[in-house]
């Protein structure tokens, strides 16, 4: 018979066992919450060598610590605090802080109770090839388990368990090494405790404990120099704060956190996204439900030390109070060019400043329309600060003259290269060095006594304009990861590697099962020049009932890429290629993307087919979804298949497939247009390269497009629209789908008002087949670029197309508002998107070919993965458009070069008004793609409700009035900042009025 | 309501007895005696308080005894909505185990319950006794202290055993600490020539809106004492038979006995207890002249009985904390 002991505790021993805590539910409930926890002798201390813990592993820390720091000869290890962590994880996370770090329970709980993405670094961290770290559970240790006391706080009990770990690894040590007689004692290791809480080191010295601050600690180590600049200010006690409290806060407190609940609740408050205004730093938006239009924020009080892209909460004023958005620009260079970092000098310099920026805001004041007034208010909390490290410049002119060559710490301005940000202060001991490099700064702290944030430097990532620097820190400004697939993800590809081919028929080898031998057809590619990703191929053949085959063949990535291996997380987590002018970021592995999954010509491949039977009138008469196996006959460039269709000479099959393809796309395309899909433009240009060596730009050009372009665009749309039918069809809860919402017709409001007083045209924007009506009708005979240029406006006024989860939308939001369908996904680029590898996986469900992966069957994990791919997918875009304007900036510094040296004088372009303000034009270059500012620092007449300028000419005359929409002839010219090194381009009109002087 | 079936010589002897000169009891108690009370609290550890009451527990037999488990849950309710009190509000039920009454058909059971329920709920509720410190936020939110109690075996004097089970876990029970926050929207500034504003009617009774919510202080004990908590009522049980009276009656005794007063006391400290409820059960008659001097006396029981309790109580509160430190700190 089984014996049953009942092992249970005493009801006494509660106080120690378990752990109570309250807890609040999101409904407003409070919970019991009880937590058991059980003590044990055998946790093991994770010293190499210790004769009392019996160790499993060999990551251990070395037996003598680390011998490097002078106050310790004898060796030590650091044991840092919860606010090392939370302050400093800069300093702890850098290559040069090699001490061995032991890392307590109690530490590493509160840090992820305080902060998340700081406990995942830390976690990070751990793992560190180049750490040595140990976790030591404290907690469950019964020697340094601590019970709290009475009227104890849990801050304190932290402490007092965190020093007690101190002690008993000090004593530990000792401990199990004793002095062997006849024998020198041994040499013992020190535990240091590290922190940077003044009542904690106290305590710690009284119970004679070693302790130090973060920054004494690093001043004793190596090489301090650089460690020290990575400390962040928050440990900066040298700080001069009677400065600063001397003047007063600048800024009003925050709320607490609970009254911001209780505020956004009750609908008194908002929250929202705080956006930075690119044009007028002293002014913001926060985009809230609660309203149809922004909420403005105007001047620094209002924005209250938000920085872009924070969520923070706003209270709207009342409505009398309410104003317009600013139409002056204001640049932050420009009026706080004065300004100086060192707080103690600043404080002179304060009110001057500060009275300059009332002025410029004033001005704009007066000028405000009360037809435009939006709701305004301030910045009372927030939520959530979206702080990385951004990339900077130095700006030099903050540098004490004195200075510019001591290596001595000095506060320095750091400029980002975003304009949405404001300039940084940092203190580094670096500053010479770094003048001209593009430097990584993350902000620490924003105080309201200091006019900017304060943070520290990170690492340089090399001189400012060269193209590593320059490229690495678009890629970091976006947060695109770019690190080299590691050994992980690569073990994932087929061991064959670039030997892998498709292996021969037969119906038993897993790679034929359920796949169509399509190798006869005539199937081709047909891409942009030097593709080498090649996700899709094409083909199309005449049925004897008079009905054609049409087939779209995409790579079967899913084939190489299985559900939830470390592949496929990487992908998944990058979510798509990104492409900058001379580097491709790829989603995916090189050996797939590029050669084993691209559907190269004259070798077989894997696929996966849909095959469609059209109507002569490119109906769908019948669709069908295969996995197959292909062999392309030739891969095209757009051109050379373009000139294939018009050459009346050749009839081989291959371009009689491409020509029956063109028909049937231009039918498909005509059918979509009518029912009502918006043809947008947005300005694309390309660059020129030297070589692929160099990769110097030579010169920009608007792409063209040709007939073929939109062949493959016809049948890619006609392939996603099918394919998102069909898993809708199959999994209506978890489908991956791609839809674009319709604009709201607020967005649009200003551009109708413009069209209408500037070129009596009115947009109808009811639906998206009025809009594409009306936008066709906006033409100007003499000036064909108009209708591209009201195109491109019209684009910026909509939504951006997002991927969703069929279950968590409602059905009739399912639409793709500019391609007019009403269901559509992507499927045609796995090579490069990784929705699209998501979507094949469930259509390979679909036809029964594989069981779809559990994890496709959580809506809650397809809509996750789906967020960080849409934001992916957006910062990749911009990445790839800064590369671009990059270029364009590098390629006019050419040209600008040229043309001084053939005595030309200048660039320069004709370009197009698109926005007026106050004291200067937004213009539009389409030929380059670019945009930019003409500013005036003379007096004009602006009419706002007219959108008309009218700058007086050079010598006082009449001059000419400028509206939105006129052609000006704008110069170009390259400037480089003298401070903050950044390339500027800049602009300055022409004609009708040469603005030189103005 | 007695279940025990006593057959008429068996009524009568223990009458007889209790009316004899020396005044016997079947287990030789004098009259004014209890049977031991054991007491214990905390024992539901996820209630925020809770005790377990055992009167005439026999060691010998290893059980027996009326046997009471009282548990407190508190709960956040919304006090804007509703005619709720504006200070939080007490609960009181009864549930009887069907163990402790083996001949009670169902129909009957439920109605047991529902008289204790009633007594209780209508004694415990009261708002001159209801703790002052269940207000979470001012108008809005405040806890709602429900008061569970299982009879988990009868032998006698239930109702003393629920009061005294209830006050233990009234005792035991802990307020978590909140923090109320507010906000309120910005007034609107003084000195504003708002001339063409409408004119604010006499009758306007709309409020100034603040938004208000609450926050759990970050602490990891359980909390504060219930205010008042000194002041929880207690039950004595007078016992009559003809003139005399007797205190715990085991349920052969409560059969035998015709009427029983029922006294409820509320003692704040060191003053005298101020009755609190009173009821009778049973079909003996009693004059008022005789209630006002059982009244007298029921005070006095309730006293010494108040006293004992409040010393095993303090007793409970040191075993569970400090003591309990003590121990770890001597096991390191």
């Amino acid at each position: 018979m089984v014996e049953i002991t009942i092992r249970k505790r005493q009801r006494e021993d509660a106080v120690i066992t378990q752990r109570k805590f309250f807890k609040k539910t999101a409904r407003g409930k409070v919970i019991k919450v009880i937590r058991e926890r059980y003590l044990r002798d055998d946790v093991v201390c994770g010293i190499e060598g210790c004769r009392e813990c019996s160790h499993t592993t060999d990551t251990l820390l070395p037996r003598n610590g680390s011998p490097d720091h002078k106050s310790f000869p004898n060796g030590h290890y650091v044991l840092p605090d919860t606010n090392v962590f939370l302050a400093q994880m800069d300093l702890m996370e850098s290559s040069l802080f090699t001490s061995p770090i032991i890392l307590l329970q109690t530490v590493l709980e509160e840090v992820r109770h305080r902060s998340l993405p700081l406990y995942n670094r830390l976690k990070a961290l751990v793992n560190m090839d180049d750490k040595r770290t140990w976790i030591f559970y404290n907690e469950f240790r019964s020697e340094t388990a601590v019970v709290r006391e009475e009227g104890e706080t849990p801050n304190d009990r932290n402490d007092r368990g965190i020093r007690k770990g101190t002690a008993w690894y000090n004593s530990h040590i000792s401990l199990t090494r004793p002095t062997i007689r006849g024998q020198p004692p041994p040499t013992l290791p020190t535990v240091v405790l590290l922190t940077d809480d003044v009542a904690n080191r106290q305590k710690a010295e009284k119970e004679g404990i070693p302790s130090l601050s973060v920054r004494k600690y690093v001043e004793g180590m190596p090489n301090n120099s650089q460690l020290l600049d990575l400390l962040s200010a928050e440990s900066d006690t040298i700080e001069p704060t009677v400065a600063a409290g001397g003047r007063g806060p600048l800024y009003p407190e925050y709320l607490s956190s609970g009254t911001l609940t209780a505020g956004i609740k009750a609908g008194e408050l908002h929250q929202g996204h705080f956006n930075a205004n690119t044009f007028n730093y002293l002014e913001g938006s926060v985009a809230v439900p609660a309203f149809t239009k922004k909420v403005l924020l105007v001047g620094r009080e209002n924005m209250n030390r938000a920085v872009d892209g924070d969520i923070v909460v706003v209270e709207v004023f009342p409505e009398k109070d309410w104003k317009a958005p600013a139409d002056e620009v204001v640049d932050q260079e420009v009026t706080l060019r004065n300004d100086d970092a060192e707080d103690s000098e600043e404080e002179a310099d304060n009110d001057e400043v500060i009275a300059e920026e009332r002025k410029a805001l004033r001005s704009e004041e007066a000028a405000r329309r009360a037809a435009e007034r939006q709701p305004t208010g301030r910045v009372v909390g927030i939520i959530k600060r979206n702080w990385r490290a951004y990339v900077c410049h130095i700006d030099s002119s903050s540098l004490t003259s004195s200075n510019t060559t001591s290596i001595s710490q000095q506060t320095v301005f750091a400029t980002p290269v975003s304009r949405l940000l404001p300039r940084i202060r940092m203190r580094t001991r670096q500053a010479p060095t770094l003048i001209g490099q593009k430097i990584l700064v993350t902000i620490d702290k924003w105080d309201v006594h200091s006019r900017y944030p304060e943070g520290h430097f990170v690492r340089a990532l090399g001189k400012a304009e060269s193209k590593e620097a320059e490229q690495e820190s678009l890629l970091l400004e976006f947060d695109v990861p770019y690190r080299p697939f590691g050994k992980a993800i690569l073990d994932c590809l087929p061991p064959e590697g670039d030997q892998w081919v498709v292996p021969p028929k037969s119906e038993l080898g897993p790679a034929w099962r359920d796949r169509e031998d399509l190798r006869h057809l005539n199937i081709c590619s047909i891409d942009p020049p030097n593709c080498q990703d090649i996700d899709d191929a094409l083909h199309a053949t005449r049925l004897p009932n008079g009905n054609i085959e049409a087939g779209v063949h995409i790579a079967d990535v899913s084939h190489f890429v299985l559900p939830d291996n470390p592949m496929d997380s990487e992908a998944a987590s990058r979510g798509t290629t990104v492409y900058l002018v001379d580097k491709r970021i790829d989603m995916l592995p090189a050996l797939l993307g590029t050669n084993l999954c691209s559907l190269r010509p004259f070798v077989e491949r894997l696929a996966f087919s849909v095959i469609w039977e059209l109507s002569p009138e490119a109906e769908i008469v019948n669709v069908r979804f295969t996995k197959s196996v292909i062999a392309s006959k030739f891969a095209f460039e757009y051109t050379e298949a373009q000139r294939r269709i018009d050459d009346a000479k050749q009839t081989d099959d291959l371009t009689e497939s491409i020509r029956l393809l063109n028909t049937m796309a231009k039918k498909l395309r005509a059918g979509r247009m009518a029912a009502g899909a918006l043809n947008l433009a947005s300005p694309e240009v390309k660059i020129h390269l030297d070589s692929s060596e160099s990769s110097d730009p030579i010169d920009v050009e608007q792409k063209a497009l040709v007939e073929t372009n939109s062949l493959v665009e016809e049948f890619m749309l006609l392939a996603n629209i099918s394919v998102a039918q069909k898993i809708q069809d199959a999994f209506p809860q978890t489908a991956v789908l791609r839809r674009h919402l319709p604009p709201p017709p607020t967005n649009f409001e200003k551009l109708q008002d413009i069209l209408k007083k500037r070129r009596g045209l009115s947009l109808d924007v009811s639906s998206s087949g009025a809009l594409a009506a009306s936008l066709d009708k906006c033409l100007d005979p003499g000036e064909p670029a108009f209708n591209t240029l009201v195109r491109i406006m019209a684009t910026r006024c909509m939504l951006s197309a997002e991927y969703f989860c069929s279950g968590s939308v409602s059905k009739d939001t399912f639409g793709h508002y500019g391609l007019a369908s009403p269901i559509y996904t992507h499927f045609t680029s796995p090579i490069r998107r990784y929705a699209d590898v998501l979507a094949h996986r469930q259509l390979a469900a679909a036809i029964a070919h594989v069981p779809l992966h559990a994890s496709l069957h959580s809506k809650a994990h397809v809509e996750r993965v789906l967020g960080g791919v849409n934001r992916r997918h957006r910062m990749a875009q911009m990445a790839g458009r800064a590369s671009v304007e990059f270029y364009v900036g590098l390629a006019l510094q050419g040209r600008v070069a040229r043309a001084a040296q053939t005595h030309a004088g200048r660039v320069t372009q004709e370009a197009f008004v698109i926005r007026t303000f106050r004291n200067g034009l937004n213009v539009f270059v389409s030929k380059l793609g670019i945009e930019g500012l003409v500013m005036f620092k003379r007096e004009t007449q602006f009419d706002a409700d007219d959108y008309t300028l009218t700058i007086p000419s050079a010598d006082g005359g009449a001059g000419a009035t400028i509206a939105v929409f006129d052609k000006v002839v704008v110069s170009i010219d390259v400037e480089k900042d003298r401070n903050t090194q950044r390339g500027k381009v800049k602009m300055a009109l022409v004609s009708p009025v040469d603005s030189v002087g103005l | 309501m007695a279940f025990k079936s006593l057959s008429k010589s068996e009524k009568a002897y223990i009458q007889a007895s209790l009316q004899s000169n020396s005044s016997l009891r079947g287990d030789g108690r004098s009259l004014q005696e209890y049977r031991t009370i054991s007491l214990e609290t905390g024992v539901a550890p996820l209630a925020n308080g809770s005790a377990r009451l055992n009167i005439g527990k026999n060691d010998a037999e290893a059980g027996g005894g009326t046997e009471i488990l009282a548990a407190v849950k508190l709960e956040v309710e919304d006090i804007e909505h509703g005619e709720r009190v504006d200070q939080g509000r007490v609960t009181c039920s009864v549930s009887c185990s069907p163990a402790a009454y083996p001949l009670a058909s169902s129909g009957g059971l439920d109605d047991l319950q529902h008289d204790y329920s009633t007594f209780l709920d209508d004694i415990l509720s009261h708002p001159s006794i209801t703790p002052a410190n269940l207000g979470i936020v001012r108008g809005k939110k405040a806890w709602l202290l429900a008061l569970d109690l299982v009879v988990l075996s009868d032998s006698g004097n239930v109702y003393d055993a629920m009061f005294m089970a209830a006050r233990a876990a009234i005792w035991d029970t802990k307020v978590p600490r909140t923090r109320s926050v507010e906000y309120r929207a910005q007034k609107k500034q003084e000195g504003d020539m708002d001339v063409d504003e409408e004119k604010q009617s006499g009758l306007d009774t709309r409020q100034v809106k603040a938004a208000t919510d609450f926050e759990l202080e970050d602490y990891w004990d359980e909390g504060i004492p219930l205010v008042g908590r000194e002041a929880w009522p207690i039950c004595v049980t007078l016992n009559l038979l003809s003139s005399l009276h007797f205190l715990d009656a085991t349920s052969q005794e409560e059969a035998a006995t015709p009427l029983r007063l029922l006294l409820v006391y509320s003692v704040a400290s060191k003053s005298t207890p101020a009755l609190q409820g009173m009821q009778l059960l049973g079909s003996g008659e009693v004059d008022v002249a005789q209630i006002k001097k059982l009244i007298q006396d029921g005070e006095k029981h309730a006293s010494q009985l108040l006293a004992a309790i409040n010393l095993k109580l303090r007793d409970e509160e040191v075993r569970l904390t400090d003591k309990a430190r003590l121990k770890f700190a001597s096991v390191r």
